[in-house]
């Protein structure tokens, strides 16, 4: 489980035992976070080099039916960003994360190989929650 | 790192030495009951994972008809199991983006030369090297046909017949020894996101990561000369298997509809034990166009096969001169990952095949002419590094497996537990210890495919073949191996 430093404190992400995908479990002090955890979980298992100079920022607007859709749907987007612009995307700022829209600013870096690549997160035992300590989350990833 | 709960194991009859069942009343809300191929020990195998109950998710899903089957490489998945296939009663049964999978007609292809492997044992690492320049690989290598948005769909609607005819990718006879002639009619490129688009534009003629490979082989062993004769394959042969699907552009399109259905559940009534079966009655508005885009999708990957057979050819051809004369015939191309309408008896049905393949009998109208003798070809790769197998389907298979039949040997273990319990490099040195080259630029990702992450291939062919699904006609082994 990794844990992040003072200003994400207790972000964490691990990767969880899986037959066929990777079982990604997520905790932190808010849903902004939790997002922003996903993402560094999806660039940890994509990175495959060490990161280069950060491209122009990129606006990110969703909208989804609930919050566990919205962490499929945020996940996604970045697995189409990497895929199309050819980078990897480890600045995340999340300005506003409601239970139906998130907005955001991304930033990557190109990237000219992936470690593990990662078709899509799925719905399978999907779950988001949150507690006194702030939210939790299961996702499964197709690679 | 936390423990998952264990599966609550249902009732399991067994109802024969490879054929178990979960009776429809195990959980209340199965509309079927569960059959899976597997003897004993693939039963506690599969037992290890969550398969089962995934299948057990599948049987209660609206319109399900006979059975949710298991084939015998079955293991946990998202949404279906790997290896699981089901069946709705179509005009309303539903069709499930998850039960097809995100990579849409993954699928494998074999190509036979008229070379024995002995003769040109030198030439080997030549090949193998220039096969390596030539396809692309991995995450961001483009290949090297880039269509503009029209061409693309012209492309996803065409399909191979398209490709052949407006590129040159291939030869006439090409399309009758594809599924579905490489062209699925119901295609409608306007169903498929611009964003599906985008991902795919510069992908058409490239092997992509994880378990995509290509796969220079010998014909090591033939089981039926009958059959093996149909399909032009002969002891000592060298073969070409291809094994990847529609990239990025069939992911996009199956996020795209997950999302669709996932949102429209409850106007259609329609209660899931699990999100990512997210589906719609076929004949819906969501359901008609994913079945559109699902097709584009299911072209664009036989085209992608097609490509790759094409710079396959011309490698073969510079590499071996002479030698190569007769060139690399098509043998056949099966989906692992799509749904198909079938007729069974009076009613048409929905086949969805997740990790699964047809495996349609002697008497099925679309097995190729030259074929009728045989059936049609079914391929079974193993895990990297091991033997693969041809067989030919059974008329039989139609009551026995809704004419379907597993993809591979199936994943036992995690990709995670597969690099602790094996290195890459060391991985490498043993199968280049059996004089097989390998051609992957990455020792994790080897590893991750290693021999020992995957059941028995040989135990999983023999209970298709005792099942009476199919039968086996020829055991082919790697010479060389080209991975992303």
């Amino acid at each position: 489980m990794e844990q992040r430093g003072t200003s994400e404190a207790m972000s964490a992400h691990s990767f969880e035992e899986h037959t066929g995908e990777v079982r990604v479990r997520l905790s932190a002090p808010t849903f902004e976070a939790l997002l922003v955890e996903a993402g560094r979980a999806l660039a940890e298992l994509l990175a495959d080099e060490p990161p280069g100079e950060l491209q122009e920022a990129e606006r990110v607007t969703l909208q989804d039916v609930d919050r566990a859709a919205l962490l499929v749907h945020w996940v996604d987007e970045l697995i189409f960003l990497s895929e199309t612009r050819k980078r990897l995307y480890s600045d995340l700022r999340v300005h506003s994360a409601s239970e139906r829209e998130v907005v955001a600013d991304v930033r990557g870096w190109p990237a000219s190989r992936v470690r593990t690549a990662v078709k899509a997160a799925t719905f399978h035992g999907l779950k988001v929650s949150e507690g006194p300590g702030g939210f939790s989350a299961e996702v499964v990833l197709d690679v | 790192m936390s423990e998952r709960k264990p599966m609550k194991v249902p009732p399991i009859e067994r109802v024969s030495e490879v054929v178990v069942e979960v009776p429809q009343g195990a959980r209340p809300d199965m509309h079927v009951p569960v059959r899976v191929f597997a003897d004993d020990e693939l039963m506690s195998q599969l037992l290890r994972d969550h398969s089962l109950e995934q299948l057990l998710n599948v049987s209660a899903l609206p319109g399900v008809t006979r059975q949710a089957l298991g084939m015998p490489d079955m293991h946990e998945g998202y949404g279906f199991p790997v290896g699981g296939v089901m069946g709705t009663v179509l005009p309303d049964g539903v069709i499930s983006p998850g039960g097809i999978g995100f990579d849409i007609n993954c699928g494998v292809r074999l190509l036979a030369s008229r070379m024995r492997a002995d003769d040109v044992k030198a030439e080997l690492p030549p090949l193998l090297h220039e096969l390596s320049r030539s396809v692309p690989t991995g995450y961001g290598r483009a290949g090297r046909l880039e269509l503009d948005e029209e061409e693309l769909d012209r492309v996803l609607e065409g399909g191979v017949p398209y490709l052949i005819s407006r590129h040159g990718l291939g030869l006439p006879e090409d399309p009758q020894f594809i599924e579905s002639s490489g062209r699925m009619p119901a295609a409608d490129a306007s169903c498929v996101s611009e964003r599906a688009k985008q991902r795919g534009a510069d992908q058409l003629g490239t092997l992509g990561g994880g378990n995509h490979f290509l796969e220079v082989q010998r014909v090591a062993e033939v089981f039926d000369e009958d059959a093996a004769e149909a399909f032009g394959l002969f002891t000592g042969q060298v073969t070409v298997l291809i094994h990847t699907g529609s990239r990025g552009l069939g992911h996009q399109v199956c996020t795209d509809y997950v999302r669709e259905m996932d949102a429209s559940l409850s106007r259609h009534g329609i209660e899931l034990p699990d999100r990512q079966l997210a589906c719609a009655p076929f004949s819906s508005p969501e359901g008609k166009r994913y079945f559109g885009a699902m097709s584009a999708a299911a072209n664009f990957a036989w085209c992608n096969r097609q490509a790759l057979t094409h710079r396959c050819r011309e490698v073969f051809a510079r590499v071996l001169g002479g030698k190569a004369e007769g060139g690399l015939r098509l043998v056949y191309d099966v989906a692992h990952n799509i749904a198909k309408v079938e007729r069974y008896g009076a009613r048409d049905l929905c086949v969805h095949r997740k990790g699964a393949t047809r495996a349609f009998g002697p008497s099925n109208p679309e097995v190729p002419p030259p074929y009728r003798s045989a059936g049609q070809p079914v391929f079974i790769p193993g895990s990297m590094g091991t033997e693969s197998y041809v067989l030919a389907g059974s008329d039989r298979s139609a009551e026995i497996s809704l004419n379907s039949c597993c993809h591979g040997a199936g994943r036992s273990m995690s990709r995670t537990a597969a690099k602790k319990a094996v290195k890459g490099d060391q991985l490498r040195r043993e199968l280049e210890g059996r004089g097989i080259i390998v051609k992957c630029p990455s020792n994790a990702e080897l590893a991750e495919e290693a021999p020992l992450a995957y059941k028995d291939v040989s135990r999983v062919v023999d209970v298709v073949e005792r099942a009476g699904i199919a039968r086996k006609v020829a055991r082919l082994v790697p010479l060389g191996v080209l991975k992303g």
